[in-house]
């Protein structure tokens, strides 16, 4: 006799935020998978972050999770390589389900009719499921439609209403990132991979700090995941170094001092004080439009202030 | 010795013996081979050791009941001084070796060390010595004018505990388990990257016989999870991974054993896919039959019974708490989902046992496929009350009794669990407490 699974009897339409794939006959099933994965995703950042063990963090752990941001990193990166070019049948669906059987049904206006070999139990064609329009709602707030954008060049679009939260996490993402570089260096000599992976930062951080608003959201957590992640992981298994040493070390007012419009070029852990003046001559040459000297500059306090929040881990 | 095998789900009423309450988290629970001992190992790096009262057995109703036999100080914590990091002085594994004279001896680890200390009793004395007074201070020389010679004369019984050898420097990662070898000379000791083979005399060498760990180590995805010797082939051991597949090694086929020689791992299914799969696939404990046929496996859901010579699916599967999976999200937020449950046999490997939350443990009765949920807490806790069976309520019309998924207590949970190897006599560990239940007789 076969694995004697017991039957679940409880609702399964239970919404949302919890582990089961959510049924691809579902309306807002996109929204709510591409919430749920948000939240995991959030979750596990702040795990791998906020910790500060005095003995060393359980490696399986640490390893589960890594895994985990690593999984739902490619699945942003397929979906924002999928995304912009928008086009029916641009992307083929089915390696995509090969390796990652959740896919969400979102795909299939870009797919081709499902013969997903991974179908999730529904018998109805998942095109049928979800029209273009559906989709195009929920692409509202990522998707310029309104503004004075050119859709298909996602580099150009101009900000939408983004969730605030989402805006400022993968800001404070940014700004997790471009903080690295400086862990980078010094752990070049630790880690095997050095020099790639410091070129990548180093290009991540010359990255626009103005059209970085205009990009959605999802292309900037695929932009400055992989620099992000590669640091996640060595501080996480290079247990001679953590994030706390690199950020915090030697000066305790860094915390309030940190920009992130300034270069990498500093040593590492120290952070320059920064000035308003400083922080309009990076914007300006970045942004498309004139930008009043206040703007920026409560932008990036506000930044800061969730920077703040997701690594004091308020 | 003639096992009497009743079906343990049905016609054996649970009740608990006294026992006292533990200072400290206890943190493992293990009988040794006659069941007479039973040792447990808390947070504060302290062994605990209970004795059972040999009781006359013929009129007993029940068996004797476990005392406290011995207690000793097994690790301190200590500092890694390179890494700037504590290392815990908490006993993960106690694993005991059979006994071969008076004294008992038992492998006891924490994190980074192993112990090897012998447990014995002195109940005599040596008294009459020449050079020394019964004080200890010796005597002067001039005032001997008689020898004589010294007796051993009775004494209160003193169990001492002292360490024979310690097994130190091996591991650069956390030690998860250690597992006595069948030839009762060497034993394997295994962290989350690699196994290490000792002889239980030398503690200045061991033998890499398992190494996982990646030349690049952003590429690491996997890790090692438990270790266990077969009981019967001296050269076989099986290691378990998170991500859920479990290799059976043979030593004899290469010093390094990093090619398996079997690979058991179920094929996912795919209506169970989310994005917790693989954490929940994620191996915390495996545990040879006693026949050494079987091996089970607990993962965070299940538990499951392979045969040797099935690779490809496990044989039996059990649902320990399948009303959890909808609550994932919420267990991966509060890290429940990493709790490491273990699981054991009893002595004629017909019934299966493992913990859950809410200081509920489970058995399997592998013959009538039946299964019970008993609870370890304060109120059945006074002496023979019988324990009554629970059932938890996954979502709908709550019973009488039952008790609704919601209202689990999370942080009551019970992840260790040992079975006496002859008799229905089980240990639970809650978080603070050692429950010993044994099965009424009628």
């Amino acid at each position: 006799m076969l694995g004697k699974g017991g039957k679940r009897k409880f609702d399964e339409h239970e919404d949302g935020l919890e582990g089961k794939i959510v049924s691809a006959s579902d309306g807002p099933s996109k929204v709510s998978y591409t919430l749920q994965r948000q939240t995991i995703f959030n979750i596990s950042l702040m795990k791998l972050y906020n910790h500060r063990p005095l003995t060393e963090p359980s490696l399986q752990k640490t390893v589960l999770i890594n895994n985990m941001l690593r999984r739902i990193q490619e699945e942003l990166k397929q979906e924002g390589s999928l995304r912009p070019a928008f086009t029916p049948s641009s992307q083929p669906t089915e390696e995509l389900s090969d390796s990652y059987q959740e896919a969400p049904p979102a795909f299939s206006h870009l797919g081709s009719p499902p013969a997903h070999p991974c179908d999730l139990g529904s018998t109805t064609p998942l095109e049928a499921c979800l029209t273009p329009a559906s989709l195009l709602e929920d692409d509202d707030d990522t998707f310029c439609t309104s503004q004075a954008g050119q859709p298909t060049a996602p580099t150009k679009l101009s900000p939408p209403a983004l969730p605030p939260e989402k805006d400022s996490f993968s800001s404070a993402l940014d700004e997790i990132e471009e903080l690295c570089p400086t862990s980078t260096s010094t752990e070049a000599t630790a880690a095997a991979t050095d020099s790639s992976k410091g070129t990548s930062i180093e290009s991540s951080i010359q990255k626009p700090e103005g059209p970085q608003e205009n990009r959605t959201d999802d292309s900037k957590l695929i932009d400055s995941l992989p620099g992000n992640f590669e640091i996640t992981t060595s501080t996480g298994f290079l247990t001679d170094l953590t994030l706390d040493d690199i950020l915090f070390a030697d000066i305790d007012t860094s915390m309030y001092d940190f920009d992130p419009c300034t270069s990498s070029s500093g040593t590492a852990s120290k952070m320059a004080p920064v000035s308003a003046d400083d922080l309009l001559k990076t914007l300006a040459p970045y942004s498309s439009q004139p930008v009043t000297p206040s703007q920026p500059f409560k932008m990036d306090l506000t930044e800061l202030d969730h920077i703040m929040e997701v690594l004091v881990g308020s | 010795h003639m096992f009497r095998d009743r079906t343990v789900t049905s016609s054996v009423s649970w009740c608990c013996f006294p026992l006292g309450v533990l200072s400290d988290i206890i943190s493992t629970v293990e009988f040794n081979h006659s069941g007479e001992l039973l040792a447990t190992g808390d947070k504060g790096g302290r062994v605990v050791i209970f004795q059972q009262e040999q009781e006359n057995k013929i009129q007993s109703h029940s068996r004797g009941e476990y005392n406290v036999y011995s207690t000793f100080q097994s690790h301190e914590p200590e500092f890694d001084y390179l890494k700037s990091l504590e290392i815990e002085e908490k006993i993960n594994k106690i694993r005991w070796l059979p006994q071969k004279n008076a004294a008992q001896f038992l492998l006891s680890t924490n994190d980074k060390t192993i112990k090897l200390w012998k447990i014995s009793e002195r109940d005599k004395r040596p008294e009459g010595y020449n050079l020394k007074e019964e004080d200890g201070r010796y005597r002067d020389p001039t005032t001997v004018t008689t020898l004589r010679v010294p007796v051993f004369r009775p004494m209160d019984l003193m169990v001492e505990a002292s360490p024979r050898r310690i097994f130190a420097n091996a591991h650069t990662y956390h030690i998860n388990s250690i597992s006595i070898n069948s030839d009762y000379e060497t034993y394997l000791s295994a962290d989350d990257l690699r196994i290490n083979l000792w002889h239980l005399e030398i503690t200045d060498r061991s033998f890499n016989i398992v190494d996982i760990k990646p030349a690049n180590m952003e590429e690491l995805t996997e890790v090692i999870t438990a270790a266990e010797f077969h009981p019967n082939s001296c050269n076989t051991f099986v290691y378990s991974s998170s991500k859920g597949t479990i290799r059976l090694c043979d030593m004899r086929a290469s010093a390094l054993c990093d090619r398996h020689s079997k690979l058991f791992e179920e094929p996912e299914d795919p209506s169970n896919r989310s994005f917790f799969s693989e954490i929940i696939s994620s191996i915390s404990d495996v545990k040879f039959s006693h026949s050494g046929r079987y091996m089970m496996t607990r993962d965070y859901l299940s538990v499951k019974i392979w045969d040797l010579n099935m690779e490809n699916r496990p044989v039996e599967t059990y649902q320990v708490h399948e009303y959890l999976r909808s609550k994932l999200c919420s267990l991966y937020e509060n890290d429940c989902i990493f709790d490491k449950f273990e699981c054991c046999w009893n002595g004629s490997d017909s019934v299966v046992m493992t913990g859950s939350y809410n200081n509920f443990f489970r058995m399997f009765d592998r013959n009538t496929k039946r299964d019970i949920t008993l609870e370890a807490s304060r109120e059945n806790n006074k002496p023979r009350t019988v324990l009554k069976p629970r059932k938890v309520c996954a979502s709908g019309k709550r019973k009488k009794d039952e008790i609704s998924v919601d209202s689990l207590d999370f942080n009551k949970k019970i992840l260790h669990t040992a079975w006496h190897p002859k008799e229905n006599i089980i240990a639970v560990a809650t978080t603070n407490n050692l429950y010993i239940f044994q099965d009424k007789v009628n």
